[in-house]
């Protein structure tokens, strides 16, 4: 039988505000998911690090201090350099539209704003992992 | 026991009961009502009707559970006249960029007629990285403005001097004592002495541990950062606020009003028991805290609960205390009149603010200040925040909102939820207090569990729409966000990572170095912590720097790194 699914829930940069992080974390979890939360302060190549030790399925970070435009494209480039980029990242917080399309072109798989429900993010989670090979 | 004769409470109750039965009965036939429970988001449940049988109930007594204003409990209010006099501070919660930039939208603040300005900084700044710090990288100037050195504060209030405002403030939760040396020091610059000014810090470490996340040190050496900063003040400025108890961020991230209000009492208490440990006389200290309460969900609980939170307080300072003063029993309250404000239509955001500082007019605030309609979508633009500020404006001086005291004063549904949340409050204050204290309920992760439980039942609601947001699961019509977030330039970060080494390259590096062993000597023993911050800083120390000392004397807080849910 397939392992449930592994997901990394993570905090970036200095922001605080965990309450969104939590919540999703919850909901995955309540999902039948295995849910690793890093907890705050963590750096783009923390992430990548514990994704990669903790062999997750799925990235998911929570951003609201609007460092979205450092922190991504840097989390993007080192799954490239650790060959990690198999890994689909996903991301949740205060992002002005403009800044979803282009990190959406960069390559983030999808960015929920702030009133999503989370079964919407349930369900976008469990859709993504499906299509695993 | 209530003031009501016995015989007219009985014909009360028997008219009560023939209403019901004639009146009420045949409607609910007809009209039956939108819901079974009319819930709270503290879990309370209104009622259809509230008469003299619920006072009764409650046991409501006037001279003892409301008295006059200006006197014990301050039910009615702090002060004998209340707006009538002055309506509250009205503040602005201000900060982005760097000085230069920010200076300007300050100037803009005084013009528009602002009492206070309370900065906002960037994350670096609260946790004590300076702008060249490798943490800081993509976060200069995006939450609040940079500030590394005394010089940033000169530029940022360039040609508004401290007692043109009738409050300057900052947050500066984790490294109080810099945060206030830097007023202390910027009043000198501008040729200022404290008596002149008034500053208020939040300066309330305990919740950051549990909500905000901007700590830097352990708890314990940062209790004493925190109260070092009141003690400090209780001898040299006590016409300032050095202290402010936040129920407000506990309530954001789900404690509930009444836990929130409890647990910021309980941090309270906390540092005063502290203080008095060091030696100092509780009236010196406990005038100088005030209180940032928060209910966000239910505009009558919001009024019912500022009068609540001052009768448990001043009961807590008399009991517990022995407080003689008047000052030290009267709970001033700080609020922030948001809730539920929305990404979609964000205008109606002007509504919501708009109400929610309504509420806590009627509660009896001291000091507030509004979120921005299109806060929710980044750093407030300049039209939004005039704005919030013209709200106030209006609330205080259009409509006659302000010309008597308490108006809601002796309403039976008013008085019952105070009394009813005043045991609320009352109840969980004295489970920490069981627990241990405040120390104790976070290290025990009590504080922290009421907060994930109330920040997921809040989600359940609104995702099965019990939680209405108009525009949003009620009436939708939008289905993207609005584009045009305010923005800042990603060179912020380069021009004020310049003006740092340019600061660091002009001052007097022997003044500094003998400055910050000074702090060093003074964080290893048991001294004041503001003398030698205030020394470090006139010095042009950056924050880093005096952090990195304090760092290497108390450690660092390690957060849990990571924990794993597994489902069900």
């Amino acid at each position: 039988m397939r392992r449930k699914p592994r997901i990394l829930i993570g905090k970036v940069g200095l922001d605080g505000h965990e309450v969104g992080a939590r919540v999703v974390a919850k909901a995955l979890a309540d999902a039948g998911m295995e849910v690793i939360y890093t907890g705050l302060r963590q750096t783009p190549e923390m992430i990548v690090r514990t994704a990669i030790e903790e062999g997750v399925d799925l990235i998911g970070i929570s951003i609201l201090s609007g460092s979205h435009m450092t922190f991504f494209p840097e989390i993007l480039r080192l799954l490239k350099a650790y060959q990690a980029e198999d890994i689909p990242f996903i991301a949740g917080g205060i992002i002005p539209a403009e800044d979803v399309e282009r990190l959406k072109e960069m390559g983030v798989k999808e960015i929920f704003p702030p009133e999503t429900p989370t079964s919407e993010i349930v369900r976008f989670v469990k859709g993504l992992l499906a299509e695993r090979p | 026991m209530t003031t009501m004769d016995p015989k007219k409470l009985k014909e009360l109750e028997e008219a009560k009961r023939a209403w019901e039965e004639q009146c009420l009965k045949p409607a609910l036939e007809t009209f039956p009502e939108r819901r079974k429970n009319f819930l709270t988001d503290i879990g309370l449940n209104i009622e259809r009707l509230y008469t003299p049988l619920d006072l009764e109930r409650v046991d409501f007594d006037y001279e003892k559970d409301l008295g006059f204003p200006g006197q014990f409990p301050y039910t009615r209010g702090i002060s004998p006249t209340m707006y009538r006099s002055a309506p509250w501070i009205v503040r602005a919660y201000s900060g982005f960029g760097e000085p230069e930039l920010c200076n300007k939208r300050y100037k803009k603040l005084v013009e528009w007629g602002v009492d206070e300005i309370v900065m906002a900084v960037d994350l670096p700044t609260q946790v004590g990285y300076d702008s060249d710090h490798l943490m800081a990288r993509g976060e200069v100037g995006k939450v609040g403005v940079a500030i590394d050195t005394l010089r940033d504060m000169e530029i940022l209030f360039e040609g508004i001097p401290l007692n043109k405002l009738k409050r300057v403030s900052m947050l500066g939760n984790s490294f109080g004592p810099i945060a206030l040396s830097l007023f202390i020091a910027l009043g000198e610059r501008q040729g200022l002495r404290p008596e002149e000014f008034v500053v208020d810090l939040q300066n309330d470490i305990l919740k950051e541990y549990v909500a905000r996340g901007t700590y830097i040190f352990p708890i314990r050496p940062s209790v004493r950062v925190t109260t070092d900063v009141v003690g400090y003040c209780a001898r040299h400025a006590p016409h300032w606020y050095p202290s402010t108890l936040c129920a407000n961020h506990l309530n954001a991230a789900g404690a509930g009003s009444s836990k929130a209000a409890a647990f910021a009492m309980a941090n309270g208490v906390c540092y005063l028991r502290h203080l008095v440990e060091k030696g100092y006389a509780v009236d010196d200290v406990a005038p100088l805290f005030c209180m940032f309460l928060d209910e966000r969900s239910d505009f009558f609980v919001a009024i019912c609960h500022f009068r609540a939170a001052r009768r448990v307080w001043a009961k807590i300072l008399k009991e517990k205390f022995h407080a003689m003063d008047p000052r030290s029993t009267a709970l001033k309250i700080t609020a922030y009149s948001h809730g539920g404000e929305t990404l979609l239509e964000p205008i109606n955001n002007i509504a919501r603010i708009t109400l929610a500082a309504l509420a806590y007019v009627l509660g009896g605030v001291q000091f507030l200040y509004n979120a921005s309609y299109d806060e929710v979508l980044g750093t407030p633009s300049e039209e939004a925040a005039k704005i919030s500020i013209r709200i106030q404006q209006i609330l205080a001086h259009e409509l006659g909102i302000t010309s008597t005291v308490d108006p809601l004063g002796g309403s039976y549904f008013i008085e019952t939820l105070t009394t009813e949340i005043e045991r609320e409050i009352s109840e969980e204050f004295e489970k920490v207090e069981a627990l241990g204290g405040a120390i104790a309920a976070i290290e025990k992760g009590y504080y922290l569990s009421a907060i994930t439980e109330g920040a997921n039942r809040r989600q359940k609601e609104f995702e099965r729409g019990e939680r209405v947001s108009i525009g949003v699961n009620k009436w939708r019509i939008e289905t993207k966000p609005p584009y045009g977030a305010f923005r800042i330039d990603p060179m912020i970060e380069t021009k004020q990572v310049e003006r740092l080494s340019k600061v660091k390259r002009e001052r007097n590096e022997r003044r500094v170095k003998e400055a910050l062993q000074y702090v060093r000597e003074v964080a290893q023993g048991e001294g004041n912590l503001v003398p030698p911050s205030l020394e470090a800083v006139r010095a042009y120390a950056t924050i880093g720097e005096i952090c990195d000392v304090l760092r290497s004397v108390f450690g660092e807080y390690q957060a849990r790194e990571y924990f794993s849910a597994k489902g069900s």
